[in-house]
């Protein structure tokens, strides 16, 4: 069939056109991924804890209807207020939160950077200031005095800036927890506060007897970051509060607070790779073979041909599991062998093909014209079954796909990289699943549904094309 | 008749020597192997350190006599030599499970032993199988002969997307769909496991039960794997269909379930049995990750387990007896196929 024709035929199916639509929208979200994210993607960032430290933890997208608390990252470069005193000097940052009192910020964390003193280290507090004019001092730090032999000015926080997680922190538990006394009596262990901290400090207690239940107090909320300084040249870089949203993003942030679009997009040219390159070296070693025995009679044929079927029978998935448990989970090795189980099918039908063309005149002309037999076998022959291939090569493409999705999902997965595989099994081991996050385990699967789908409707595109005989040998 | 079975045994025979000697190969040149055998030496010094402590009682002199069994026992299995040599033995102790003790994986009975952890499993896994292997048939050949007998028409296209859609899906992503739709949120079914905890006491109550519990992960595999085989049953179907005696069995009258049961599908059975066997090794990897899902305590399960608690003993068994589950459930299909082929059964 003409060149021409292959792409008529192909385009007239509907499955062809949607599967020709969507490797394209693939295509596309790969190249634009390879465009922006750094290569070492999954090393520098996604694995890397302290990128996420800020981030809202198992927060659903931001599209999710529901009470809500958008995540804030609010950056201080300078001072709003500047109090001097003689050699010393005081600095007043101020961060201005807005509580529409739907529901409570989900942590609260502070960021210092790039901190440099000459004489003694500057002191820190930071406030809270609440709508309803109450006070609570939250946290209170001093820079790290000058060690020996260090000479002014002294440099705090410059290649890693401190990160105070502030909802986690003891000191503010303490302190929340002495606030709840004070204001409402209530006796209460710093202990018990964990994890409730941002719903006291930005609430009330609900019922008149007062109880450890709090109900969100809308207003404006000033966290006030103060810095004594002991000596007038002493210099402050970076000041960050991030008040923790209950919702983020597109598709919603995992148990570390990463977000998980980021990673999934990641995850489109990896899968594509995976598919591509091991479905176009199967199809490359197994029509090559299947060529080879099916052009030459004799030994060479019977030892492809046992081979294949040894091959071929050999359960893929125990195999693969123990040879990359062995061997390490590196994406390349899992392609490898891949390719290894997999040619041994079409090494079998393009023989079956070549069996048959060998004894057409077409190859009859052409050893009578003095072509060598290499000639014939990949000049003459692999032309004339070369659709047949083509159609074979899409359809390994989702196998391949499927068959790493499942070892990343056995915890095989490829650790200097996000697949989709592994967000996945990442969101079963941690629970995802039982507690109902249906952000974290429904879009790995359906785009490793929807990538294995567009190549399947791509191959039932091309069965016209290719019909009747290799739908009878599938 | 039993020439082709022998001839056919022979050759899933080559396959399980095959993929043992990979497996040892690997385990050997990776230096894996050394260490399986450090593990088994080690379990059968503290069995010897026991019976010596008994009459030996001055601790150098009970070490320097461990030293001595040491010696001799890796002298025994040839663990001064280099792995190579060790090649046959070590496909011994894989064809028997001696491979020593788990890691930190027991059996149910509290065992370390490898060999009682994976066998104790092999039925619970067998169990699901089936039952998932035997409906999925069922399903493809009644409606893939169903679709069949209409093609072209709008149930056959549906169908044939539909397939296309199972083939695409995963059946450990259907597991978690179902687990977050009908476990989670709906708590129509529970969300893992065999029975419930703590498990009914009465016999009816616990296999009903256990019923309860295989509803789900059942449910996952045969959506998960029948769409491949309704698609392929439909083809074999159509193919006969258009066969000439198909076209004189109808023009005799017959009705048209007779045409379907006596000429058509009595004819494609042997092809549609050949393309089973490729469905099944699907099914039976969809199941190792199922069961991964639903906590079924079987061989699928354990695999997951070891791989989080790097147990190379307990993976090496699994994959023998993954392998061997295969070719025994090929060597049925086998039979199947040569009961069920006349040409093959009369030579």
């Amino acid at each position: 069939m003409p060149g021409q024709d292959v792409v008529r035929v192909f385009l007239a199916s509907a499955s062809g056109r949607l599967g020709l639509a969507l490797l394209g929208v693939l295509v596309a979200v790969s190249l634009y991924t390879l465009a922006t994210y750094p290569l070492d993607y999954g090393r520098r960032v996604w694995y890397n804890p302290k990128v996420w430290a800020d981030m809202p933890k198992n927060a659903p997208p931001a599209w999710v209807p529901g009470p809500r608390f958008p995540h804030q990252t609010i950056e201080a470069r300078d001072p709003s207020m500047v109090v001097p005193a003689g050699e010393r000097k005081s600095l007043f940052y101020q961060f201005i939160v807005y509580h529409q009192g739907a529901q409570s910020p989900s942590s609260l964390s502070l960021v210092v950077g790039d901190v440099a003193y000459h004489r003694a280290p500057p002191v820190f507090t930071l406030t809270l200031r609440r709508p309803d004019g109450r006070e609570v001092l939250l946290y209170q730090f001093t820079a790290r005095a000058p060690a020996a032999g260090e000479s002014p000015p002294f440099h705090r926080y410059g290649d890693a800036p401190l990160r105070v997680l502030l909802s986690h922190d003891e000191t503010v538990l303490t302190k929340t927890a002495r606030f709840l006394e004070q204001e409402y009596g209530l006796p209460v262990a710093p202990s018990e506060l964990r994890g409730h901290v941002e719903e006291a400090l930005f609430g009330v207690s609900s019922g008149t007897p007062a109880s450890l239940s709090f109900r969100p107090l809308a207003g404006t909320y000033q966290l006030i970051l103060a810095a004594h300084l002991q000596d007038a040249r002493d210099l402050i870089g970076e000041v960050q509060v991030v008040v923790g949203g209950t919702h983020y993003g597109l598709l919603g942030t995992d148990a570390l607070g990463r977000d998980l679009a980021q990673g999934l997009l990641f995850g489109f040219p990896v899968a594509l790779a995976i598919g591509v390159f091991t479905s176009v070296l199967t199809t490359l070693i197994g029509s090559t073979l299947g060529i080879i025995s099916g052009f030459s009679s004799g030994r060479t044929d019977t030892l492809i041909q046992r081979t294949a079927d040894v091959v071929t029978n050999i359960p893929l998935l125990p195999i693969l599991i123990f040879l990359v448990f062995i061997l390490g989970s590196r994406l390349w090795l899992v392609i490898l062998l891949l390719v290894a189980f997999g040619w041994p099918g079409l090494t079998i039908l393009t023989r079956s093909m070549v069996l048959q063309i060998r004894t057409g005149q077409l190859v009859e002309a052409t050893l009578a014209l003095g072509a060598s037999p290499s000639r014939i076998m990949f000049r003459h022959i692999a032309f004339q079954i070369a659709p047949y291939l083509l159609a074979q090569m899409v359809f390994f493409v989702p196998g391949a796909i499927l068959a790493e999705a499942a070892l990343s999902f056995l915890g095989l997965g490829d650790p200097s990289m996000p697949t989709w595989g592994q967000i996945l099994e990442q969101g079963f081991r941690t629970g995802a699943v039982y507690l109902g996050y249906w952000w974290w385990v429904l879009p790995p699967g359906l785009l490793i549904v929807g990538t294995a789908m567009t190549f399947i409707l791509i191959t039932l595109g091309l069965e016209p094309v290719v019909s009747p005989r290799l739908r009878a040998a599938r | 008749m039993l020439r082709t079975l022998a001839f056919r045994a022979l050759g899933l025979l080559g396959v399980l020597v095959a993929v043992l000697v990979l497996v040892v190969v690997i385990l050997g040149a990776t230096g894996v192997s050394d260490r399986v055998l450090q593990a088994v030496i080690q379990e059968e010094l503290l069995g010897v350190r026991e019976q010596l402590a008994k009459t030996i009682h001055d601790p150098e002199r009970l070490e320097a006599a461990l030293q001595v069994h040491r010696q001799e026992l890796v002298r025994l299995y040839g663990l001064e030599q280099p792995w190579f040599f060790r090649l046959p033995d070590m496909i011994r102790r894989v064809l028997v499970l001696d491979l020593g003790e788990a890691r930190t994986v027991r059996s149910f009975t509290g065992s370390a032993k490898v060999s009682h952890i994976v066998l104790e499993r092999l039925p619970i896994t067998i169990a699901l199988f089936w039952g998932a292997t035997l409906i999925i048939a069922l399903t493809g050949l009644f409606l893939g002969s169903y679709v069949a007998m209409r093609s072209g028409s709008r149930v056959d296209r549906a169908v044939s997307y539909l397939s296309a859609g199972s083939y695409a899906l995963p059946a450990w992503w259907t597991a978690i769909l179902m687990i977050l739709a009908l476990g989670y949120y709906l708590r129509l079914f529970p969300t893992g496991g065999m029975f419930s905890s703590p498990p009914p006491a009465g016999g009816l109550d616990r296999s009903l039960d256990l019923l309860w519990h295989t509803v789900l992960p059942t449910l996952a595999m045969v959506l998960a794997g029948a769409g491949a085989w309704v698609y392929m049953v439909r083809t074999m179907v159509l193919n006969t269909a258009q066969e000439f005696f198909v076209t004189v069995a109808r023009a005799k009258g017959l009705r048209d379930d007779e045409v379907m049961r006596r000429y058509i599908l009595r004819a494609a059975a042997p092809p549609i049995v050949t393309n089973l066997v490729f469905g099944f090794l699907g099914i039976l990897s969809g199941g190792i990750l199922v069961e991964t899902v639903f906590r079924w305590p079987g061989m699928g399960r354990l695999y997951y387990e070891a791989i989080l608690a790097a147990d190379e003993n307990v993976i090496v068994a699994l994959t023998f007896m993954y392998t061997l589950l295969y070719l025994a459930a090929r060597f049925l299909l086998e039979i199947l196929y040569v009961m069920l082929d006349p040409r093959v059964r009369y030579t």
